[in-house]
């Protein structure tokens, strides 16, 4: 699994490459968790994490990646952040819904949607 | 001793040389683990190569009814490779080929359950998609055995066995921990349970496999994909 970090204005996007399984999904939980502490760093400026997750190039999920999604989806809406998947393919798709989490989930099919998604949110 | 930084890899065979490309795959992620320089891991790898073509095509002269087992065992300062083909007739029926992989219980090596998966699976004719099913069910049940059952202790061992049959592919997966019951596992669906990080793997493997059977208090996970509509 490979993770790209970057920036459009206040919305932090991650585009992931690969399959995200076993030792990986821990380490995009550390990704993720790096982001939350850096925007809470940033709290007396009233920045909200705005995390979209570019899911493109992912190959494969198990359900240590979902459990990672899924916890990362509490937080960042606790803190009153917000996080968005892009791109869903097929498998991670089916892995979703399987799980019974699209209702959970804002996806999108283009970053510029998952933008103004987000914002709106 | 040394002998507990030992982590040793099994990996046993029919005697056919369309398993050779699964054996570069497997020795090639294991050296991965290794810090031997890309170099040396070639060299490792061709000479595992040759030797497995040697065990599977002069030993046992390509019967697919005999098994050639590979012994990758990882120490500190080296890596020791045995190979053994079989000297007795084997009393498997001809159609079914089986493949057996033991692992030490690592995450690490959750990825090496990916690759080989995904070269059995290509000798099959399931359609992508089962095999991505499949391929998911694998790693769930064999991230389950590693982490729940043998919590990820190195001494003990995850093995897994395929069946490749006419018209199913089994695999047996084995830990040696202290087993759990089905009953008990909460699930996922449910409401209260749907926004939990973990407990869906096993909802998971029953989900993408046509059966899911629990033997010898959970230790021992038998899943069936068949080839063709299951009977019911």
């Amino acid at each position: 699994m490979q993770v790209n970090l970057r920036h459009k204005g206040s919305i932090t996007i991650l585009d992931i490459e690969g399959k995200v399984l076993g030792a990986d999904s821990l380490a995009l939980k550390d990704i993720i968790n790096q982001q939350i502490q850096i925007t809470k760093g940033e709290a007396e400026r009233e920045e909200k994490l705005n995390l979209i997750l570019n899911m493109e190039r992912v190959q494969m999920m198990d359900s240590s990646g979902l459990g990672v999604l899924v916890a990362s989806h509490t937080t960042i809406r606790r803190d009153g952040g917000n996080i968005v998947l892009l791109n869903l393919g097929g498998n991670v798709r089916s892995l979703i819904v399987m799980a019974k989490l699209m209702t959970i989930f804002d996806c999108y099919d283009t970053e510029a949607e998952a933008i103004a998604g987000i914002i709106r949110t | 001793m040394g002998e507990r930084t030992e982590q040793v890899i099994t990996l046993s065979l029919p005697s056919s040389m369309q398993h050779v490309d699964l054996l570069k795959v497997i020795v090639t992620e294991i050296l991965k683990e290794t810090n031997f320089t890309e170099d040396i891991q070639e060299q490792i790898n061709l000479a595992v190569i040759e030797a497995g073509t040697n065990a599977t095509k002069h030993s046992n002269k390509e019967n697919p009814e005999k098994q050639t087992t590979f012994q990758l065992i990882l120490a500190e300062n080296q890596l020791t490779i045995a190979i053994e083909d079989e000297g007795e007739e084997s009393t498997r029926p001809e159609t079914e080929q089986v493949i057996t992989l033991s692992l030490p219980s690592s995450m690490q090596h959750v990825y090496l359950l990916d690759v080989v998966v995904t070269e059995i699976l290509k000798e099959t004719n399931f359609t992508e998609d089962i095999q991505e099913q499949i391929n998911l069910a694998v790693i769930e049940a064999g991230t389950n055995a590693i982490k729940h059952g043998n919590k990820e202790n190195p001494l003990k061992k995850a093995t897994l066995e395929f069946t490749l049959a006419e018209d199913r592919l089994e695999i047996v997966i084995e830990d040696e921990g202290d087993g759990f019951t089905r009953q008990e596992v909460a699930d996922p669906l449910d409401p209260e349970n749907l926004l939990k990080s973990s407990g869906r793997g096993l909802f998971l493997m029953e989900a993408c496999m046509d059966s899911v059977t629990y033997e010898n208090n959970g230790t021992i996970i038998k899943m069936v994909k068949y080839k063709g509509i299951p009977e019911s």
